[in-house]
């Protein structure tokens, strides 16, 4: 109890030099900005015109929660060289990987018809039909991601990070906001009300995702990062929270100072809303706020477009032992690359399909994703404290008490989400 | 024949029939092609017993009985050569001799082999993962009903090689395609590599062809160990199936005791070949020569010398050169495949032959017949001995070995076409 394994690598951090830091960075950064997805936008937009300032705790709080779960994800990918499913079939056994990853493939489908609904609102601000933008995203997505090396994927990615942050950074400067009462609010505060606490939950589910999960320790593994990369990836995986929530925030606040002091509502998060949020901000920063919200949506939405769907070819890949990684040429990994097509095809036509209910799709993957990650995060701490298993990188006392109080909050406001949608709530 | 699958979980009884557990796991011990199971991990009360082999009178899918009623409750200690099936094995990630990811366990299956019970195969396929399910039976009635099959894969414990193991993950070595399927160049790598127990083993999973190519591709180090640690009569069959002057320089180098067991076990003919081999210096022509030629007596027809090759089927590295001898076995002329096909069918081949040809004495120094080689740019030079009988001949592969240093010699066999790779590539 003397040694938190915080502590484990005092002796490797004066001697890793910047370009191994630099190696490392990735997994961290891409997963933190592909939770701001088209649903992450747009649950962020409706929070701040709905309640102003008053979720930018929830923010920070997410932050330090989602901190932690990426640490664990990524020290498994380290420790194992595997993925989640892989794990869990070698520790649970074939049946708990079985319902793990069909619950996760189910989700993920979910969410990869929100990242379509996502560059179909965007695309549809420039006056593009939503069936046409669903198709040219689908194939766009599967030639980067099929066609690219791994490191011009993964750069790619951490740009479209980056250039979404500097739009809505933008956003949030064109629409003045009041920078003191946005300070004053990340003291946790708020009502008691029942749609406040749905605002709560959604923030939270929308961040940490059992897709990011499972991402963050594929993708690390999939680097062929190890051990000795601990230092390196904790930064990384600390950038991209921090990152992930700088952007949260200033989409927050942008909305808060353009919609909710102006007294604008915004019903749920549906792709009309998100046109409308973009409408919204025209009269305060002009025809350049639409835009850069618009793009903005977009590179999130191809962000989640590329990372659920590789997420999903991961997790099914692993758990039967396939190959995987955007490394290999097709003929190397063909369930891989046929599994990624195929998942993000399927989600595709779901798009396509003429009167399809996308928001309540929508709004059903979010809750599927709430109800399952309760056992991703179980199972991720108990894997993550086997000595047998991670060696010298199992939690130490104090990480895992972190991490399962993190993991028994998580699981409350899942289930706040599911009691919601059980009685209509939302 | 047991699943491990179906063998977990279910009840350990003693001789009376007393629940006293159930099966936690299963114990092997590796090494032998197929390993037997030595032991049996029983989970009674939260903690895991040791159970000797001997003890257990039956395991099936209902449970085990055990033929004592006394058991020894002391904590079970692995053996280095010893693991467990479930523990160690049991849904591990298989990987292929290139290090690339196939597939997981599903299972692993018993069964009797001797009167004991053998790990014999690794279940890969569909009706496995239906199995640890708990859904095979009702599937098949379904499948059954579709008139459809239920696919089941296996991969012979033979084939599988756990060569690396970590606590965290064993992996298997599968080849994606089967051993012997691979070039010998390859094979020899992937046998350099091993541990001198997996070579050996490895070679023993071969026949008896693949196995003598790929010694054939090794270092002379590595070949004497492996045919010394190999039973003396495969080693002597895997001796016959290599070029007789490859076969000689090896067995030269084994100790004395196995040389002679192996010749002994030899075929009378290919043993007599190599023992007149290895009596000519290793640096001379005799010493690199090898004994396999085509010799045509000087009064055949182009046709009828031809259907003499059809019928000796020659190899890739002494077909070029037909030589022709007199009836004392003296080399008297020397025929290119080119003129041979290029001959009128009824020609006797005396009339075309080259009648000068370039010979050199079985004692004569390596780097002549290099030299010699290089000269008259020959695929082959004839080796001939004091009264000018022709011995053998030396490839221009084998003249060449002595200029190139080690590394590259594999490289040059490519290229004339030698190496079995050349023509599959």
């Amino acid at each position: 109890m003397k040694a938190p394994s915080l502590a484990l690598a005092p002796r490797t951090v004066n001697r890793v030099r910047l370009a191994a830091i630099l190696g490392v960075l990735g997994p961290g950064l891409v997963s933190g900005f592909a939770d701001n997805d088209a649903g992450g936008i747009t649950t962020y937009s409706v929070a701040g015109v709905r309640f102003g300032y008053q979720l930018l705790w929830v923010l920070l709080a997410t932050q330090i929660a989602l901190f932690f779960t990426q640490e664990v994800g990524a020290r498994l990918g380290l420790a194992t060289g595997q993925g989640l499913t892989g794990l869990v079939r070698e520790r649970f056994g074939v049946r708990w990987v079985f319902f793990l990853t069909l619950a996760l493939l189910v989700a993920n489908v979910g969410s990869i018809v929100a990242e379509f609904a996502g560059t179909a609102a965007a695309l549809s601000l420039f006056g593009v039909a939503p069936p046409l933008s669903a198709a040219v995203a689908a194939f766009v997505v599967v030639w980067l991601l099929t066609r690219g090396s791994f490191s011009r994927v993964q750069y790619l990615f951490v740009a479209i990070g980056i250039g979404v942050s500097l739009a809505y950074f933008a956003s949030a400067l064109m629409a003045r906001p009041d920078w003191g009462q946005a300070a004053v609010s990340f003291v946790p505060s708020g009502s008691l009300s029942g749609a406040y606490w749905l605002a709560v939950v959604a923030t939270v589910g929308t961040t940490i995702t059992p897709w990011g999960q499972a991402f963050i320790q594929s993708y690390c593994a999939d680097k062929r990062l190890g051990p000795e990369d601990l230092v390196g990836e904790r930064l990384d995986v600390g950038l991209g929270a921090l990152l992930t929530n700088l952007i949260a925030g200033f989409i927050v606040v942008a909305c808060a100072a353009g919609l909710y002091s102006q007294g604008v509502t915004v019903d749920t998060a549906d792709s009309g809303a998100v046109a409308e949020i973009a409408k919204a901000l025209t009269p305060l920063a002009g025809e350049a706020a639409t835009v850069l919200f618009a793009v903005g949506l977009l590179a999130a939405s191809f962000l989640g477009l590329g990372v659920v769907p590789l997420t999903s070819a991961y997790a099914a890949c692993e758990a039967f032992g396939w190959e995987t990684g955007v490394d290999w040429r097709w003929r190397e990994a063909p369930a891989f690359y046929g599994l990624l097509v195929f998942f993000i095809a399927f989600a595709g036509f779901f798009v396509l399909i003429p009167g399809l209910p996308l928001v309540e799709v929508m709004f059903l993957a979010q809750v599927v994703n709430a109800l399952l990650l309760p056992f991703v995060l179980v199972f991720v701490m108990l894997l993550a404290s086997d000595r047998r298993l991670m060696g010298p990188l199992a939690s130490g006392r104090i990480l895992q008490a972190i991490g399962w109080a993190v993991t028994v909050l998580l699981i409350a406001l899942s289930l706040v989400l599911a009691w919601a949608w059980v009685f209509g709530a939302a | 024949m047991l699943y491990l699958s179906q063998a977990i979980g279910r009840p350990v009884r003693d001789q009376l029939g007393e629940a006293i557990g159930t099966v936690a796991d299963l114990i092997v011990a590796i090494g032998d092609r197929y390993p037997p199971v030595t032991g049996l991990v029983v989970k009674t009360n939260g903690r895991e017993i040791f159970l000797h082999w001997q003890s257990v009178a039956g395991l099936d899918g209902t449970g085990a009985t055990l033929s004592t009623t006394a058991i020894d409750i002391s904590r079970f200690q692995q053996r280095p050569n010893e693991i467990r099936l479930k523990l160690d094995l049991m849904d591990r990630q298989i990987v292929d001799i290139d290090g690339r990811k196939v597939v997981r366990v599903n299972d692993l299956r018993l069964d009797e082999v001797e009167g004991a019970l053998h790990l014999v195969a690794v279940d890969v396929g569909p009706s496995g993962l239906l199995r640890r399910l708990g859904v095979e039976g009702p599937w098949r009635t379904i499948a059954h009903g579709l008139r459809r099959e239920v696919p089941e894969r296996y991969i012979d414990w033979e084939d599988v090689d756990p060569v690396e193991r970590t606590i965290a993950s064993v992996k298997l070595r599968v080849p994606h395609r089967g051993l012997a399927e691979l070039l010998p160049a390859d094979l020899a790598t992937i046998i350099d590599q091993l541990s001198r127990d997996d070579r050996v083993g490895l070679i023993r999973s071969l026949d008896d062809e693949a196995a003598a190519d790929a010694i054939g591709e090794m270092e002379p180090e590595a070949q004497v160990d492996i045919l010394e640690d190999l039973e003396p009569a495969r080693a002597a069959d895997i001796l016959e199936e290599m070029d007789p002057d490859e076969a000689a320089d090896l067995v030269a180098d084994l100790s004395e005791e196995s040389r002679e067991e192996i010749l002994g076990l030899m075929e009378k003919d290919e043993a007599d070949e190599v023992q007149e081999l290895m009596t000519y210096g290793e640096e001379t022509a005799g010493g690199i020569m090898t004994t396999e030629f085509v010799a045509v007596p000087a009064n055949l027809t182009a046709a009828q010398t031809i259907d003499k090759l059809r019928e000796l089927e020659p190899n890739a590295e002494t077909i070029y050169y037909v030589y022709v001898t007199d009836s004392d076995e003296r080399l008297v002329g020397v025929l290119s495949l080119r003129d041979l096909i290029v001959a009128k069918p009824n020609t006797r081949i005396s009339t075309f032959m080259y009648d000068e040809p370039v010979a050199v004495r079985t004692d004569a120094d390596q780097e002549e017949v290099t030299e010699v080689v290089a000269r008259y740019n020959l695929l082959a030079v004839p080796v001939v001995d004091g009264e000018g009988r022709l011995e053998g001949i030396v490839t221009v592969d084998d003249a060449m070995d002595t200029l190139l240093p080690q590394p590259s010699r594999h490289h040059l066999l490519r290229l004339f076409g030698r190496g079995p790779g050349a023509s599959d590539r």
